[in-house]
């Protein structure tokens, strides 16, 4: 692994200044402001709805960073959505737009659930489960690979055909799941659940599964492959100025293909992750959203790996606020949305720096 | 609509631009500048890339606000503040670019400009436009597609779209850097016939011959300044003009070079080549060229005749459609192929084609097409960084700081950047498209002098310009395009302006 | 034949809300703007009427408010990618997580209540006609007004010093800046003008096809109206084709199950999906060559020129 490292001071981020320290302080305030700003506009919305905002937030507060379990839920759950955010941002080095995270997530936990459940009654649990994440990186990869085809052969763009490839494997998975891998005729259309044996281990002590060690491992694969190699930065050439790339001699179409399905391995493997840690089944409403929180969330991160971690730490924390907003001040979960979108709002339109020449 | 004839000539000028200042930045691109225009005259602007043209044109045509001076139209102070008020006050303008949409039709451009309420009365307008383009000598097709249209027909669009819309002064910026000899010819005609109709005209230009063709008087700026004001160019000679211009006599390139020494297998040979543009027409038809080791090959024609087209093939960057491409006799299909049988190359646009987003200067240094450093899976930069220590004290252009974002950097050092890692490249082929633009007197001196070493060196060098003259002082030979064909060849010996004009508008020598 | 009734007039039910919020996409991207949220304006639009229609008791009032709350989230997009230089992807995204949460929050209370729908109305003689007649006019009254919504909109774009304007914000900004116009103000309008139509297609959805509201009820119709679009190449009669195709592959497995023939509808519904992506495979470069310029430079670098 140290002969990937390259010791010269490094290049690899180019837009790094001397002034690390006030930029992060600068980075850190805005920051602030922007979760500021979207806790002060939610809470006037909980109040038009007549709500206590206060009440609300408070137990959201509570129960979601200072009850025992909660933690461990919002890393499990941090878990996919890194996985999925790295999926949007590997290709987006190379100047790509993944919108797909959903459906290359959804395909991931498709191959994952099939090599899993016709495999854990035969085989031991933790090759099961081996397995099961293999398939799911490779079903993700081979979605994407759908859309990097289209985008070479037939020129079409992969943020409309990525997308459009989520709807077609949610209607692949509710196909499954209605028909020939549904459990029982009579109960709610799902698979039947993995055995136990098969499921993704917790960490000892702890309730939190190992899934966050696989999104934290890739973090820093998807680092050091970006920073310091020379597939990274002839990405970075490709998503710079494509036709640069091309007229130094660089295979584009390669590096186009295999940024996109590094992405859709990833999202595969968050998809397996999902089925193996979290859901333990295929049902309706499966890993929902996960694909479109990953593209927020790296979009939070400005497509930059490390920051990745925190976006979706927050994204996950927002995600387990919601089911206590339920709980607690019987409010739909799906109203913690209006924080997420509020928050991107903020990053997305005003802690830019925008330092364009005219 | 119709298009008033300005009134007669008076004495009063119609534009006066009395100690016009604008600062961008650092930058101070006008100081104190005067100019003015009166009815039934051409004038002519003058000046080096930088000296402030385009900066004084967009004041007056109201794109910026002057720091300091004052604009009187018709002797009436005005401040116009945008374009639309520069129209309303008869103040029109061609860029060079020419603001035209492609997708649209001539009439649709033209409603753009022509206010017409808010339904837009097609039918009606075409048949004006049929009308006024009658009567100004300039023919266009109200209902053809802009995208469809050569460059000299989107120019003549453009200036009937300023007559339409009411302008009794018409800036035209650099109107003939896109056009052939004979073109340039009617546009001229078009010009004189405004001029005698009593329209005011500003021409705006860096060729002499074309100053004392059209121009009744000139004005020279040079470093944001106002060198020559409003005289009679019949009164200079070219030498007190140029220096006007640039400041200083410029040295002559080295005249003599030696012969082009005999080889059996040429830099770069094309043999019957047709291929394809961007949208799918024939951009090259059948063109059969070589370059031998240690000759300089010229391309010369109008701009969009097939130079970029020919240029991209010979790189193995445009697939064709027939014939065969080789570089020192290894045949070429590839950008790969290309770069691994020694080729090197000066892109058209470096902006567009070379300059990668947030990649520092060092960083484009590695992506001269040759094997990037290895060290381990990553980059040996340590490796790049000493080449291009090498190679920039080697051609001597002074490229900017190892550590500055490239595409932070203005036009010419970006220019001079690529040149550095291009031409110090050990290269048997140097395809070099435009390589002197946007760079300083200096600058592009010495990168003329470089592309004679590379020459000397044994590389062949294919150069396109649109300077006759450069080309006409570097070349052993110029190959003239026309239309994606070859249209002719002429010796160094035999270099003649009129015969190479005829070459590039397709007739004979 | 009536299965190929049934489908057709489900067709261009179904077909309805889509054309709608397809029609407003095609404005937003002819002016070089693309806004994913459209699915976003679609929740919006179909809450908001639905909550009028059931406090009010007045659809017409629905539709109304409906168009405006989405034209509200879709200047939420414009203020973002206009004026604040956002990534037009994902801003589209937060809109529509904007709106999925709004909606939810909003929307909960009124889960399972009744409203006083659209109703069809007949049009005497032109629905006696046969098969046309059953499938064009024998609808809800949101359905007449997209046949003149859909000329209209030509109108507007083609015909129109607006549309001009419009259509060279999202050719060639640099050429709108000459003539005075600023192009952000022109893309805003817009952007605006399709998220209204985006919000009428929603309110369609609530008060005119299904009656009911339910916690994301839109189900991907505003990411397929985006879709549309381009599969229309940006023209307004091709659109509404689209619409009433996709309308009618959404219509297929109801009426087959209705006639006791066994099908998963889940194979149905995903063939205007594939329809689409073999369409845009098969245009190929045509498809990218009809596009607004400045659209294309979105697609290129997620930002047009300002």
């Amino acid at each position: 692994m140290t002969t990937l490292l390259d010791p010269t001071p490094s290049l690899v981020e180019p837009g790094e200044r001397p002034d690390r320290r006030a930029a992060a302080l600068r980075a850190t305030g805005r920051w602030a402001a922007a979760i500021g700003g979207a806790l002060v506009i939610f809470s006037a919305l909980l109040l038009l709805r007549g709500a206590n905002p206060l009440e609300a937030l408070g137990d959201m507060w509570v129960s979601t960073f200072l009850r025992g379990r909660s933690l461990a839920e919002i890393l499990n759950v941090m878990a996919p959505i890194t996985l999925a955010a790295l999926a949007v941002l590997v290709p987006a080095r190379a100047g790509l737009t993944n919108v797909g995270g959903e459906g290359q997530l959804m395909l991931g936990a498709i191959a994952a659930g099939g090599t899993a459940l016709a495999l854990d009654q035969q085989l031991p649990g933790p090759l099961v489960l081996v397995l099961a994440l293999v398939a799911g990186g490779v079903a993700g990869a081979a979605w994407a690979g759908v859309a990097a085809i289209l985008r070479l052969r037939f020129q079409v763009d992969e943020a409309v055909s990525t997308l459009l490839l989520n709807f077609i494997a949610l209607d692949l998975l509710l196909f499954l799941i209605y028909q020939p891998w549904r459990e029982s005729a009579a109960g709610q259309p799902t698979t039947r659940e993995l055995a136990d044996a098969a499921k993704m281990p917790v960490i000892t002590g702890t309730v939190i599964n190992v899934g966050i060690i696989v999104a934290l491992a890739a973090t820093v694969v998807v680092i050091l492959v970006l920073g310091r190699t020379r597939w990274g930065f002839r990405l970075s050439v490709v998503g710079g100025n494509a036709e640069a790339a091309r007229r130094a001699g660089m295979n584009v179409a390669g590096l186009v293909i295999s940024a996109l399905i590094v992405g859709g391995l990833l999202a595969g493997l968050a998809g397996a992750i999902q089925f193996t840690g979290i859901e333990y089944k295929l049902r309706a409403g499966f890993g929902l959203q996960i694909g479109y929180l990953g593209f927020l969330a790296s979009w939070l991160a400005r497509h930059r790996p490390l920051p990745v971690l925190l976006a979706s730490f927050v994204l996950a924390a927002l995600a387990i606020a919601g089911d206590s907003l339920q709980l607690d001040a019987q409010l739909p979960a799906a109203s913690v949305n209006i924080l997420t979108a509020l928050i991107l709002a903020a990053v997305l339109g005003w802690t830019t720096v925008k330092a364009r020449r005219a | 609509m119709s298009i008033e004839a300005p009134v007669a000539p008076t004495t009063l000028p119609m534009l006066q631009v009395d100690g016009f200042s604008k600062r961008f930045g650092e930058v101070q691109a006008n100081s104190d500048v005067r100019f003015d225009v009166h009815a039934g005259e051409v004038h002519a602007l003058v000046g080096e890339n930088g000296a402030g043209k385009s900066t004084l044109l967009k004041m007056v045509y109201g794109v910026y606000e002057p720091d300091e001076g004052r604009m009187l139209i018709d002797g009436e102070p005005v401040a116009l503040g945008s374009p639309a008020a520069a129209r309303s006050r008869g103040v029109g303008m061609v860029f060079q670019d020419l603001r035209l949409v492609p997708a649209f039709t001539v009439t649709e451009n033209i409603a753009l400009a022509a206010n017409p309420g808010p339904v837009l009365r097609l039918k009606d307008l075409a048949a004006e436009i049929a009308e006024a383009s009658a009567r100004h000598g300039l023919a266009v097709h109200p209902n053809a597609r802009v995208r469809h249209l050569s460059i000299g027909e989107r120019q003549r669009v453009e200036i009937l779209k300023v007559l339409m819309t009411g302008a009794r002064l018409i800036i035209l910026d650099e109107p003939t850097s896109v056009l052939a000899p004979q073109e340039v010819d009617a546009l001229f005609a078009v010009v004189r016939q405004l001029t005698e109709a009593g329209f005011g005209i500003v021409i705006v230009t860096h060729k002499l011959g074309e100053v004392r063709a059209i121009a009744d008087r000139v004005t020279v700026l040079r470093a944001g300044r106002t060198v020559l004001h409003g005289v009679d160019p019949d009164d200079y000679d070219d030498e007190q003009l140029i220096e006007a211009m640039v400041g200083r006599a410029v040295p002559a390139l080295p005249a003599e070079r030696g012969p082009v020494p005999p080889s059996d297998v040429p830099a770069l040979e094309l043999t019957g080549v047709s291929s394809r543009g961007d949208r799918g027409h024939e951009a090259l038809t059948d063109i059969s060229l070589r370059v031998q080791p240690g000759e300089l090959v010229g391309i010369a024609g109008v701009a969009g005749s097939g130079q970029r087209e020919l240029c991209e093939v010979a790189l193995g960057l445009r697939p064709t459609t027939s014939g065969e491409v080789r570089i020192g006799g290894a045949s070429v299909d590839s950008a790969r192929d290309a770069i691994g049988a020694g080729a090197a190359s000066v892109p058209e646009d470096p902006v567009a084609d070379s300059v990668v987003r947030r990649l520092t200067v060092l960083e484009h240094m590695g992506l001269d097409g040759r094997r990037i450093p290895a060290r381990g899976l990553g980059v040996d930069w340590a490796a790049v960084r000493a080449r291009m220590t090498d190679a920039d004290a080697r051609l001597g252009l002074r490229i900017a700081p190892a550590k500055r974002r490239l595409s932070e950097l203005s036009g010419g050092n970006i220019q001079r950047v690529i040149l550095t890692r291009e031409l110090a490249l050990d290269s048997s082929l140097v395809v070099a498209a435009y390589p002197s633009r946007g760079l300083d007197v200096a600058n592009a001196r010495r990168t003329q002098e470089v592309l004679l070493e590379r020459r000397a060196a044994g590389s062949g060098v294919l150069m396109v310009s649109e300077d006759l003259d450069e080309l006409m002082a570097l070349a052993d030979r110029i190959v003239v395009m026309h239309d994606g064909h070859v249209s002719g060849e002429v010796l160094a010996a035999d270099f003649d302006r009129q015969a190479i004009g005829r070459l590039m508008v397709g007739g004979t020598s | 034949m009536s299965l190929i009734i049934d489908v057709l007039t489900g067709g261009v039910r179904g077909g309805t809300s889509i054309l709608y919020a397809a029609l407003g996409e095609t404005v937003s991207q002819r002016s070089g703007v693309i806004n994913l949220g459209t699915e976003g304006g679609m929740l919006g639009g179909a809450l908001t009427a639905y909550i009028i229609a059931a406090e009010t008791g007045n659809p017409w009032l629905g539709v109304l408010g409906g168009g405006i709350v989405g034209a509200a989230l879709a200047l939420v997009h414009a203020l973002l990618v206009l004026w604040r230089g956002a990534n037009q992807f994902a801003s589209g995204l937060m809109v529509l997580f904007l709106a999925l949460g709004l909606t939810s929050l909003f929307g909960a209370s009124y889960v399972g209540r009744t409203i006083t729908p659209f109703t069809t109305w007949a049009i005497p003689v032109l629905s006696d006609i046969p098969v046309l007649g059953p499938v064009l006019f024998d609808q809800d009254p949101l359905v007449y007004l997209s046949y003149l919504a859909v000329p209209a909109a030509w109108f507007v774009l083609f015909r129109t010093r607006a549309g001009l304007l419009l259509r060279t914000a999202g050719e060639r900004s640099d050429a709108l800046t000459v003539h005075g116009a600023d192009v952000r103000v022109v893309r805003t309008w817009a952007v605006g003008a399709g998220g209204f139509l985006a919000g009428v297609g929603g309110a369609h959805l609530s008060i005119a096809y299904t009656n009911t509201w339910f916690e994301n009820m839109v189900a991907g119709r505003g990411f397929i109206a985006v879709a549309l679009v381009i599969l229309a190449a940006w023209g307004p009669v091709k659109v509404m084709a689209g619409a009433y195709l996709f309308g009618a592959a959404l219509a297929l497995g109801p009426a087959l199950q209705a006639r006791g023939i066994p099908v998963n509808q889940f194979l149905l519904h995903v063939i205007p999906f594939v329809l689409t992506l073999v369409v845009l495979a098969a245009l190929g470069r045509r498809s990218s060559n009809a596009a607004p310029a400045e659209l294309q430079r979105v697609f290129e670098n997620g930002a047009p020129a300002t």
